[in-house]
Parts: structure tokens; sequence; C-alpha cells
């Protein structure tokens, strides 16, 4: 069988809706964010074949049974691949499902972490472990706590300093996937003005390497609430699996969550997954009952009181010298 | 030839090769392969990148492979690609 490539920027219009509708048909709900589309189409421009390229991440890959064996989703991820290059995206991750793993690996991914559900796949073989070579590294005993920091709050600041009293040296991923209100430069320098007195922090970027919900795309997933334990799941393995072996790392703080229910919910799938990895999980009780979403919205609403109240001054500081407006 | 950026070449379609070379501090080449004919052909398809690099003088680089059953002249023709594009020469250099 023949087919013919096309590549669509932005894709919209009919192009989206047939796309779509392809998708669909393969079991795949399109979910917003393609920048580039490659489609295949067949010598009567039916579509046969589908893949998107968003940010680094390939998504909505999708090739009609009648082309599975002929190099459809070959051609198709190497011209997203080829695409990305031009445009100076060199680390290139995918989620798929498990029985696809072989498909991608032959095509040069590498898998990350997986589970039953899912895996995490790389575009090169030791990007994590180059990640976690940049990292510094701490001694004797030694703890993670991943934060967003949307922004850092007094609460952010008493479980670091609560976490870090109880290890010789604590390390801190900031998220950087920028899809927070504030950006991760701003929460970034936020965390490290706060923290800048506590000796045994360690601030690190989470680069690619922390799933997070935002980053983790749903649509080969049947149910969002699955999607969430899923994520949750994989995030943890590799966590557990790679990254906190390779720093040491042998205890995980986490605030307790008492208003989210998926962050509680992935608190609570940390208690049941990280001691398998070794690792021992406090939760610390959450100060004040603090959320970053509360500060959000004392800054919508000009509540200086209230904001003093929550954060620390050098966040404070920050927020006012940069003039932030949310 | 210095390597100063990514440069990439081929496709993963079936009898091709893509190749990605980039810049590396240290000297010496670090060359990942991926091929569905690893076992019978992965050292022919490594010693044929690594002579092609050597030819025309690359002496540093990362070169990530991942090949789909490319003959040797493909190979050949994929890395200077590739070279060429990674450091951004425009004049073409006998190998």
């Amino acid at each position: 069988m023949s087919f013919s490539t096309s590549e669509i920027r932005n894709i919209d219009g009919c192009r989206l809706a047939e796309t779509c509708r392809f998708l669909e048909k393969m079991g795949l709900k399109y979910e917003g964010g393609a920048e580039v589309t490659v489609n295949l189409y067949d010598d009567d421009e039916n579509i046969v074949g589908t893949g998107s390229l968003c940010g680094n991440i390939l998504k909505y890959i999708a090739v009609d049974d009648s082309l599975q064996g002929e190099g459809g989703a070959a051609s198709i991820v190497s011209r997203l691949v080829s695409i990305a290059y031009m445009s100076g995206r060199r680390r290139l991750f995918l989620f798929t499902k498990a029985q696809n793993e072989f498909l991608f690996r032959s095509l040069g991914f590498f898998t990350l972490a997986s589970t039953d559900e899912v895996v995490y796949m790389e575009n090169s073989r030791n990007g994590l472990s180059s990640y976690l070579d940049s990292l510094e590294k701490g001694t004797g005993i030694q703890g993670a706590v991943v934060a967003n920091c949307n922004p850092f709050t007094l609460g952010h600041r008493y479980l670091m300093e609560t976490a870090a009293a109880q290890v010789d040296t604590l390390h801190v991923f900031i998220v950087s996937e920028d899809a927070s209100d504030f950006s991760f430069r701003d929460r970034f320098e936020m965390v490290r003005r706060g923290t800048r007195d506590i000796m045994n922090l360690i601030l690190h970027e989470s680069g690619d390497y922390i799933i997070s919900h935002s980053t983790f795309p749903t649509y080969f997933i049947k149910s969002t609430q699955d999607a969430a334990s899923i994520n949750a799941e994989l995030d943890l393995t590799l966590f557990g699996k790679r990254i906190a072996p390779a720093l040491g790392i042998t205890k995980r703080f986490v605030g307790s969550e008492p208003y989210c229910v998926v962050t509680n919910a992935y608190n609570e799938m940390m208690k049941k997954l990280l001691p398998t990895y070794g690792i021992e999980v406090i939760e610390l009780p959450r100060k004040d009952g603090i959320s970053a979403s509360m500060v959000r919205k004392a800054i919508r609403e000009h509540d200086d009181a209230l904001l003093k109240s929550l954060l620390p001054t050098t966040s404070l500081e920050y927020i006012k010298e940069r003039g932030i407006e949310l | 030839m210095k390597i100063t950026t990514t440069g990439v070449a081929g496709t993963m379609e079936s009898s091709d090769i893509i190749i990605t070379i980039e810049p590396k501090d240290t000297d010496g080449i670090s060359l990942e392969l991926e091929s569905d004919v690893k076992t019978q052909y992965g050292n022919q398809i490594r010693n044929v990148i690594l002579d092609t690099l050597k030819d025309i003088g690359v002496e540093s680089a990362y070169v990530t492979a991942v090949d789909k059953g490319a003959l040797d002249c493909t190979v050949i023709a994929r890395t200077q690609a590739a070279a060429y594009r990674a450091a951004e020469c425009k004049h073409y250099i006998e190998g």
C-alpha cells in the first residue's frame, strides 16, 4: 500500500476534524496541544496515520491496521523527530501503552519507566543518567522533597525546614514545567531566596523526569480517574527506581493534603510504592492549612494582610520587586 | 572538522539510517547504535560510521544512529550529511 505524507503546523479546521475522527477510530482522544502534525494519506486521500509534536513530547501516534508493518509509524516518527531537531528540540519523550514499547524501541526510544498501563520513553539511552550526573550530590542520610511552589509559601518553607532537620542532605526538586501561574524561573528563584539559610538543602530542576499531571497525556487512557493514578504510579516508579538510588535518597517528605483529592491520592500511592524501593515516606502535617491556591487567590484580590500570613518575606519581596500580577 | 551544533540526516524508514551528531567537550567519538540487525551487522555499521567520520576529520562528537537496515553507502552518505550539518560546513571535503 502506498501513502503520502503531509506536514501540518497548528492543525485546525477540517484537517483537525478528520484527524480527531481518525484518532477516535483508533481508540484515542485528541486533547489539544499539537504544534506540528504529520498525517499519512492513502491514494484516495483517506487519512491512514497520524502523529504530533507537542513541545518535546510526541503524541497522538496512530496508524491504520491496513498499514501496520508497512513502516507507517516509522515514517511519522522520523518526520516528527527531524522537525523537532530542526527547531532545536534535541531531547524528545513519549508516553505509550506497554504493547507499543517494542515499536518505539526500534525507532530509537529508550524506556525511562514503565507500569502495567504505560511506558515513558526518551530518545536517548543516557538522557536520564547524564541529568543525574549533572546534579549536585549530598552526603550521609539523604531525603527529598518534590514541589511546584506556585508560589513558595510558609507551608513549603516549613516542610523543607522540618525535612532538612531530619537528614544530612535534603534534595529539593522544583517542577520545571511551565504550566503554572508563576513561571519556573520565578518559582525557582523564590525557593532559592527562601531557603538560602538552610545549609544542607540542594535545589534541583526536575527536568523531564518528574512527571507532573500537566505533562502526562491522558489521550490513550479510558477514564480520567485512572489517568491520575497511572500518572502517579509512573512518576513514583521513575523516582524510586532511577532517581533516588542515583543520589542515595532514602527518605521522601511530603506535606499532608487535606484539600485536593488528586494530590491526596498521589500521597497515598507514594506511601504504598516508595517503600518497595527502600524509601521511607514521611508525611508532615500541613502548616496552618496554608495552600498555594489560597495565596494565588489573595494575590488576585490584593489581600496584603492575608498574604503576609501565608508567604515568607522573601517571596513577598520577590513578587513586589517583579511586579507579578495574576 | 569541528562539530558546533546538532546535525541530523536520514530517516527511520526501511533501508535507511538516521544519524545525529552533537558537540562533545572531550576528544573521541561516543557512538550509540540501535539497529534491528545489530547482532549480525552492528560492528560493521559502527566501523563504517567511525571510518567516515575519521575520513572527514571529525575527532570529537556524540553520535546516535538508529539503523533500519541501511546499506554501507547509505550509512556513509547519512554520516557525512549529519557531520556537515553539525559542523555548519558548506563546502564539501573530498573524503
